[in-house]
């Protein structure tokens, strides 16, 4: 059973937040601008660290060496996709070529997510910068899956594709059963019956207490 | 055959010349008058306490003070890589300093006991003025790897921490960033290398050619300058990346952005 708790009280961007995700969950984080959504993933992946409270993974409280083997657990597509540049070819071998990643490349798969999200082939000899925002989107969307995780961190990630891919990446996450997946989005395509819905507005609502 | 001495009066034709930028600075108000003057005047006596600094080292000649100055060297190049950088000394000037001291000693040695052939390794008339061109070169190329390194590192943080997220270890993460900025800060050092004798004399030759040496002398001399230069200037730029790398990140793998002069 993995645990996933947030209590984090940074003021002005977070404060009284108490929340904690089991393994499986699918949970929406919604909320207008500002309110602190993208911080609740980078307090999660230890890119920024809590004024006050703890953050806690797999029962054990976030510490540097934790924060390492989170970040090997997790996987986190982060808002505009700023993933990298280059050749998209040569981004996937690179980040293949981590000692966490080594050989678990699977170019069958890569090419049978490609066209699930209506990407040619061709994709991969351009450049990443010169995508558009979309194919952004589906590229950071197929590394991450390839990456073989269980818990995602999704921010935004179907913000700039069209009706039908919205549906495709949202079936996608939501249909594993032992994937946890956290999706920060304004898109209504993630609202379905199996998510929780964090509404960040009215978080008093909301409370679950960390054990 | 020596150089002919320049007479006091010679001295005053030269500063002469500095009538005509100083004109031209007045004409265009380019406000360098005085940046001018003061470097000049700075250079001047610089170079004076330099002259008769090492007049006297070589008097002595003690491969003991040869070493300490050359140290002295080091320090003030490490301190002036960091000014220029804008990072602040504390955690970097000492293992700056001792790695640029063992890289470019180790050079040093291994330049004037194979490439020189010669009997006291540690004679002033070579190992000062030498360890000066070896120093004072990869001294920008280093100011540029660690400005570029730093710009990059905060202009793409997102990018930088997604690789993370990725699973990369912080090394893995940062190789992209090293890549880059030693690619830029070498690049000028290998331009030079090609563009020497065509368009430009390096200062050393065209010394060694009006001090009374053969131009092939002087030649074989800056040939074997240029490539320690630029193996010292891939050394030094390479540690000074690596240390930015150790020392510039907290143990959660984020830059610290303390380690800049203010934000």
């Amino acid at each position: 059973m993995e645990k996933l708790c947030v209590a984090s009280e940074e003021q002005e961007i977070l404060s009284k937040f108490n929340v904690s995700v089991s393994k499986g969950d699918k949970v929406l984080i919604k909320g207008r601008s500002g309110i602190g959504k993208t911080t609740l993933f980078r307090l999660i992946l230890g890119f920024r660290l809590p004024v006050a409270g703890d953050i806690y993974f797999e029962g054990k409280k976030i510490d540097p060496q934790l924060a390492w083997y989170l970040r090997k657990k997790v996987t986190h597509i982060s808002q505009n996709s700023d993933i990298g540049e280059g050749l998209v070819r040569d981004m996937i071998e690179e980040i293949f070529s981590y000692n966490a990643n080594k050989g678990i490349l699977d170019t069958k798969e890569l090419h049978s997510l490609l066209s699930k999200l209506s990407l040619n082939k061709e994709v991969l000899d351009k450049r990443f910068e010169n995508l558009s925002g979309g194919e952004k989107q589906r590229i950071a969307i197929i590394i991450s899956m390839l990456t073989k995780k269980e818990i995602f961190l999704l921010d935004e990630v179907t913000s700039s594709l069209d009706k039908a891919l919205k549906k495709t990446v949202v079936e996608m996450f939501l249909n594993n059963p032992s994937w946890t997946v956290l999706a920060i989005s304004h898109d209504t395509e993630w609202e379905r019956e199996n998510v929780r819905i964090i509404d960040m507005e009215r978080i008093q609502e909301d409370i679950n207490v960390c054990s | 055959m020596s150089a002919v001495d320049i007479t006091i009066t010679g001295m005053v034709f030269c500063f002469l010349l500095l009538a005509i930028p100083i004109f031209i600075s007045y004409r265009l108000k380019l406000k360098l008058i005085n940046p001018t003057l003061e470097s000049t005047i700075r250079m001047t006596l610089q170079l004076i306490f330099v002259g008769f600094f090492l007049t006297f080292v070589f008097d002595l000649n003690s491969s003991l003070l040869n070493i300490l100055w050359i140290i002295v060297m080091i320090i003030v190049a490490s301190y002036t890589v960091l000014r220029d950088s804008e990072l602040k000394q504390g955690s970097l000037l000492i293992p700056l300093a001792v790695s640029f001291a063992l890289a470019n000693i180790g050079i040093l040695l291994y330049f004037n006991n194979f490439v020189i052939g010669l009997t006291d390794l540690f004679d002033a008339r070579y190992l000062i003025p030498i360890a000066g061109m070896v120093i004072g070169n990869s001294l920008r190329a280093n100011i540029v790897a660690m400005n570029d390194f730093c710009y990059q590192i905060q202009r793409d943080e997102n990018r930088y921490l997604s690789s993370l997220s990725l699973g990369a270890e912080k090394y893995e993460a940062l190789k992209p960033y090293m890549r880059r900025s030693l690619r830029n800060s070498l690049k000028p050092t290998i331009a030079n290398m090609a563009t020497v004798g065509i368009v430009y004399l390096p200062g050393m030759m065209t010394g060694q050619i009006i001090a009374g040496s053969s131009p092939l002398t002087a030649v074989e001399y800056q040939i074997a300058i240029m490539i320690a230069i630029y193996v010292s200037t891939v050394m030094n730029v390479v540690l000074g990346v690596l240390i930015l790398m150790h020392q510039g990140f907290d143990r959660y793998g984020i830059f610290r952005k303390s380690m800049l002069k203010e934000a």
